[in-house]
């Protein structure tokens, strides 16, 4: 792991790329009804992540515990020998295992994946191309996420491009954590930046996730400049990003330097990601952490309204007071 | 009067908008045990004859689950019937004449009459199981007749093919027509033809239907007069002015054109009550049509003339809609059952587009939105008309009635997908806009359309196990349908897909003998002059409506368990035949054995198979072929006696469940026993991609050969459906489905947690409506199985 690294993913070209998924019907990110296509790989690590199957770049083979049989046909058919089997169910050995997709197709219950196709973009844009009713009467379009898209920026640059020939509205999710030249590049096939921002404080930011705050806002303010309209995007997390004065310090921000921010997201911290973390032997650092109030959760829009934004959205999961999560 | 039981849970109940009137006249009705004094029970009356028939099972045909009891209803109806003393002339009449004479007798004289506090709206004990008033003759006819469709009912009933009846209710009678000339204006049309016409029978006919013109009208006075003496003895000013009015109206309604919005509703009530009563069988499907079109000139005019205030048309409005509740009081006697027969869909229908394509919403439609929210109850079911100039005002209030879990239930229609197949089975292109549909999603004409639209019903996947075990019923061994080959010699997937062909033209041939049976028997027996009045091309014709007399009859087949059948087939393609990752002998061996001890094979079945409904372009045109193979199969037979022609549906009512335990394990890895899939959804849990996929799919089925309508249920977690920006997306969702999608939409938006508690603590929450399958249930009434395919359906989308 490199965390903070700028460097463009290798396994990518302008003709194909690394996906994860493509969630069709997607509410969450923009406007209207949209298809997301999540591109893999992601310089930063954040904690709270809850697409940690998006971080690596490279395809990931997962494993479901709840569907599998035990029979062990996967293993038989590995012809790496990368798999085994525990008490706690399927090991994979990630240095053996090439991701052939052989154990996948043995499986007769579905508990194997790999997480990450590489995909064309025609291949794409297939996929994306059947919901164009659904844009074109709700005002949505297509919206590439990740991981962080603009690691495969040729690819990317490719998909925006098709995307804009076929008429769709383009909007691009990004962390900011990229070269100023990329972003630049693409930004003229993109209609709206969907700009994650964590944390105005330099050294928090970077110890968390590995990203340079000077550059995320330095790319931020480059978007604001092209005059593209701007969702910025505040994951409010327990103990990192979750305190009024941070809160308050974004919308002043906002507020003070940019013109072209339309609205501005808190998303509420989710815990629905704990299992995706088990399924990728990864680590959860929140496990233990409280979802918000939604009482807290106003109190935050209240700040970020008094302190000059206008548009303020709050959104995820939210805890009646007085509970305790519930499952 | 006795307390009423309040509900005990607020959730679920009407809004705080309701007049106190309103307000008590809804509890009332939920009270069934405290309401002694006024129930809607079934009456039986009787001609005395010891042959006589109250009570035929061709009409409960459809409804497996009450086949075990019919016997016991038809003994103890005609048991406890009341004898209509008849004079001996009464003999001499031709059948059609001694129906209306009857049903003349039994409503000037025994239907009861009785107003109920406060309400605004008379009438309501209708429900008749009344005499076929059969001549001895006749009657052994008869009986000989249903004893034959019984017992074929029954078999094919039990094979799992489905089943047939010719069911009564199901159809637009033209109201709007009573609006404006009355039943008096009714008559002298038909005294006018009774001049012209040449044959006997056609006399007969007519004399029969003018006899039925009277019926209303003296059944109109008895509620006038009881009106009168409650007003004088009535000491509350307000009230003793509403009474009297009340009495005027119906001194003059549905005799007389109705003059305004009160005569309207109320001229509306009695007609189609009578058709309750005249049809003998609680109303299934008996809908209204366009209701807030033809209403409209009545209220806008009243509204403008200053005579109601808009407060008030709203009251007798509520008050209209309350009355539809007792059609089924019945089961407030049954209590929980375990069938699904909860929603007899009066629907009516709101909006929709005009001749030029134009949007046709007015102010009373939104009237009707604000008291279908306020009020929440069963009936009358709505069902709204979308096309692609629905203004934008309206779909946000239809979006926002459906994302409230607590609003009413609430069916959508698609104009052009709707039109599209109207038009392809040859119904005239220049009076489709004016469709409606009824019961649920059954597209019809208005007025002059008897399209017996749940008639016939058929479990499409039992054919693939007819295939597997070439021609035999897995369960029994017995041959029951063509040899189609052994599988086990079939060498490629077109060799199965030409036996599936074969099994299912079996399937769907023995479906249409049974129904032509019970067509039959009803159209020589059992003529209903009255409802004759009301549809229009009978009087000219000088058939029944029974007889193929509207100007417009079809039978429809419905089609249950489509996507179990597609998905199987694709299982066998992919798997078998493509991939030969699974042997023809391996499958039918799991089969037998219900996939006990081939969990592997079973999991390989459900997960590595393409299945219908994820917007797949190859899986997608398998499905249509199926669809389409069928749907225009059955548009070749027609029913001998009546020349009713089929056609095709998809709406599965409750057969999906009925049929899933006669149905063998399938090799799309389902069980015997586990559900079938319903409407045009895809499978429980086959679906991955979301609404958008699973639209795109249905269209692809291409439904213009389903000119009865298809039905799809899409659930949501209101996570999807909450706040403005939210119900936006659904509005666009919407938007989409009238290009390309079904003919009807059901959206639930229910979260699991509440369906759970409901069947911890029924009583809790005895009035939680929920949508099944184009119809709508109190779920507390549901059976446990489906309310716990209900809790895994929502759960899955959450
Ligand atoms: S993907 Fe290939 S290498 Fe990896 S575990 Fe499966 S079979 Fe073995
Ligand atoms: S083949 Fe699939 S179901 Fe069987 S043990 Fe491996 S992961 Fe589990």
């Amino acid at each position: 792991m490199n965390p903070g690294n700028l460097e463009p993913c290798v396994s990518g070209s302008s003709e194909s790329g690394i996906v994860f998924s493509i969630q069709k019907f997607s509410t969450e990110d923009g406007p209207g009804i949209r298809t997301t296509v999540f591109l893999k790989g992601c310089p930063l690590r954040c904690p709270w992540c809850h697409n940690p199957e998006s971080l690596s770049r490279e395809p990931e083979l997962v494993w479901y515990s709840q569907r599998c049989l035990g029979d062990g046909a996967c293993q038989k058919a590995c012809p790496e020998k990368a798999l085994s089997r525990a008490k706690s169910g399927i090991i994979i050995n990630r240095k053996r295992c090439n991701n052939c997709g052989i154990c996948v197709e043995e499986c007769p219950a579905g508990a194997l994946e790999i997480l990450g196709k590489k995909v064309s973009v025609p291949e794409i844009m297939t996929e994306v191309l059947k919901d164009s009713r659904y844009y074109e009467k709700s005002g949505g379009g297509v919206t590439f996420s990740g991981g962080e898209p603009t690691l495969q920026n040729e690819f990317l640059l490719e998909l925006l491009k098709a995307s804009r020939a076929a008429g769709l509205h383009t909007a691009l999710d990004t962390c900011g954590q990229c070269r100023p030249e990329i972003l630049a590049a693409l930004l003229p096939e993109v209609d709206l930046v969907l700009f994650d921002l964590k944390t105005l404080d330099r050294d928090a930011l970077k110890q968390a996730t590995g990203g340079q705050l000077d550059l995320i806002l330095d790319n931020l303010r480059l978007v604001d400049s092209r005059d593209k309209p701007i969702w910025v995007r505040v994951p409010v997390i327990p103990g990192h990003t979750d305190s009024p004065a941070n809160i308050e310090a974004i919308a002043r921000f906002i507020g003070s330097e940019l013109r072209q921010v339309e609205r501005l997201d808190l998303l509420a911290f989710s815990n629905l990601c704990i299992a995706k973390y088990e399924q990728l032997g990864m680590d959860f650092s929140l496990k233990g952490a409280l979802l918000f109030t939604e009482e807290e959760m106003l109190d935050l829009r209240r700040i970020a309204v008094s302190a000059g934004v206008n548009n303020v959205v709050i959104s995820g999961p939210m805890r009646v007071s007085g509970e305790t999560n519930a499952k | 009067m006795a307390a009423l039981a309040e509900p005990a849970v607020n959730l679920w109940s009407p809004s705080d908008k309701l007049s106190p009137r309103i307000r008590r006249l809804r509890d009332e009705y939920f009270s069934y045990s405290e309401r002694d004094y006024f129930q809607n029970e079934v009456m039986s009356f009787t001609t005395g004859q010891p042959w006589d028939v109250v009570y035929s099972e061709h009409t409960w045909g459809v409804a497996p689950e009450v086949f075990p009891f019919m016997d016991a209803f038809k003994a103890s109806l005609l048991v406890d019937a009341q004898t209509v003393p008849l004079n001996p002339e009464f003999w001499r009449e031709p059948t059609i004449i001694r129906r209306a004479l009857f049903f003349k007798e039994v409503a000037e004289k025994y239907l009861p009459v009785q107003v109920l506090e406060g309400e605004l709206i008379a009438g309501g004990q209708f429900n008749t199981a009344s005499s076929r008033t059969l001549t001895k003759k006749e009657a052994r006819k008869f009986k000989k007749m249903e004893k034959r469709y019984v017992q074929t009912l029954k078999e094919l009933d039990a094979l799992g093919y489905g089943n047939a009846g010719a069911t009564p209710g199901h159809l637009i009678p033209d109201y709007p027509t009573v609006l404006k000339i009355g039943f008096k204006g009714l008559q002298q049309r038909f005294e006018s033809l009774l001049t012209q016409a040449v044959s006997k029978s056609h006399r007969d006919f007519l004399q029969a239907l003018i006899i039925c013109t009277e019926v209303p009208r003296t059944l109109a006075g008895r509620y006038a007069q009881k009106l009168r003496e409650l007003s004088q003895r009535e000491s509350e000013p307000g009230r003793k002015r509403e009474l009297l009015q009340m009495a005027e109206i119906c001194a003059r309604v549905p005799w007389e054109p109705a003059r305004g919005y009160w005569e309207a509703l109320q001229s509306l009530w009695f007609t189609h009550m009578l058709v309750m009563a005249a049809e003998s069988y609680p109303g299934p499907g008996l809908s209204y049509g366009r209701f807030d079109q033809f209403l409209y000139p009545y209220f806008e005019q009243d509204l403008k003339s200053g005579i109601i205030d808009r407060d008030f048309a709203k009251e007798i409005l509520e008050s209209f809609f309350i009355k539809n509740n007792y059609v089924y009081d019945f089961q407030g006697r049954v209590g929980n059952n375990q069938g699904i027969n909860s929603s007899f869909g009066q629907l009516i229908t709101l909006s929709g587009m005009g001749p030029r394509g134009e949007d046709l919403t007015n102010d009373f439609t939104y009237l009707c939105l604000d008291v279908i929210e306020e009020i929440n109850l069963l009936e009358p079911k709505p069902n709204v008309r979308l096309h692609k100039n629905t203004p934008g005002q309206l779909l946000r209030r239809v979006v926002e009635i459906v994302s409230r879990a607590q609003g009413a239930p609430f069916l959508i229609n698609f104009d052009e997908i709707s039109m599209r197949a109207l038009e392809w089975i040859g119904l005239p292109k220049d009076k489709l806009w004016d469709y409606a549909p009824v019961g649920c999603l059954e597209n019809t004409l208005q007025g002059n359309d008897r399209s017996g639209t749940v008639d016939v019903n058929i479990n499409l996947a039992k054919a693939v196990e007819l295939v597997l075990f070439n021609g035999q019923d897995q369960a029994t061994g017995k041959q029951v349908g063509p040899r189609t080959g052994d599988p086990l010699q079939f060498k490629t997937f077109e060799d199965f897909f030409q036996a599936y062909q074969k099994q299912t033209l079996h399937v769907m041939e023995k479906l249409i003998g049974l129904y032509n049976l019970s067509d039959e028997i009803r159209a020589r027996y059992e003529p209903v002059p009255y409802l004759s009045t009301l549809v229009r091309g009978c009087e000219a014709s000088g058939k029944d409506v029974t007889q193929g007399g509207p100007e417009y009859n079809f039978i429809t087949m419905e089609g249950a368990a489509l996507a179990t059948t597609v998905d199987s087939l694709l299982a066998v393609k992919k798997l078998i035949f493509e991939e030969k990752k699974v042997g023809m002998s391996e499958l039918i061996q799991a089969i037998k054995a219900n996939y006990e001890g081939y969990d592997l094979l079973r999991q390989r079945l459900t997960h590595k198979a393409p299945k219908y409904g994820n917007d797949d372009p190859s899986s997608d045109e398998l499905a249509r072929r199926v669809s389409q193979f069928w749907s225009q199969a059955v548009t070749r037979y027609t029913s001998p006696f009546t020349g009713r022609r089929y056609r095709a549906g998809y709406l599965s009512w409750n057969y999906w469940i009925a049929y899933a335990p006669k149905t063998a394990a399938t090799p799309d890895g389902r069980k015997r026993g586990t559900f079938l899939s319903n409407g045009v959804c895809p499978v429980n849990g086959a679906d991955r991609h979301g609404p958008t996929a699973v639209i795109n799919s249905v269209g692809n089925l291409n439904l213009a050969t389903i000119p009865n309508g298809s039905s799809h249920t899409l659930s949501l977690s209101p996570s999807l459906a909450r706040g403005k920006e939210h119900q936006e997306k659904l509005m666009g969702l919407l938007r989409a489905n009238i290009e390309h999608g079904s003919s009807a939409l059901q959206i639930n938006i229910i979260d699991p947690e509440t369906l759970k508690k409901a069947q911890q603590n029924p009583d809790e929450y005895r009035n939680l409506l929920v949508r099944v399958t184009g119809y709508n249930a109190y779920f507390v009434t549901l059976g446990k199985e489906i309310q716990d395919e209900i809790i895994a359906r929502e759960s899955h989308r959450v």
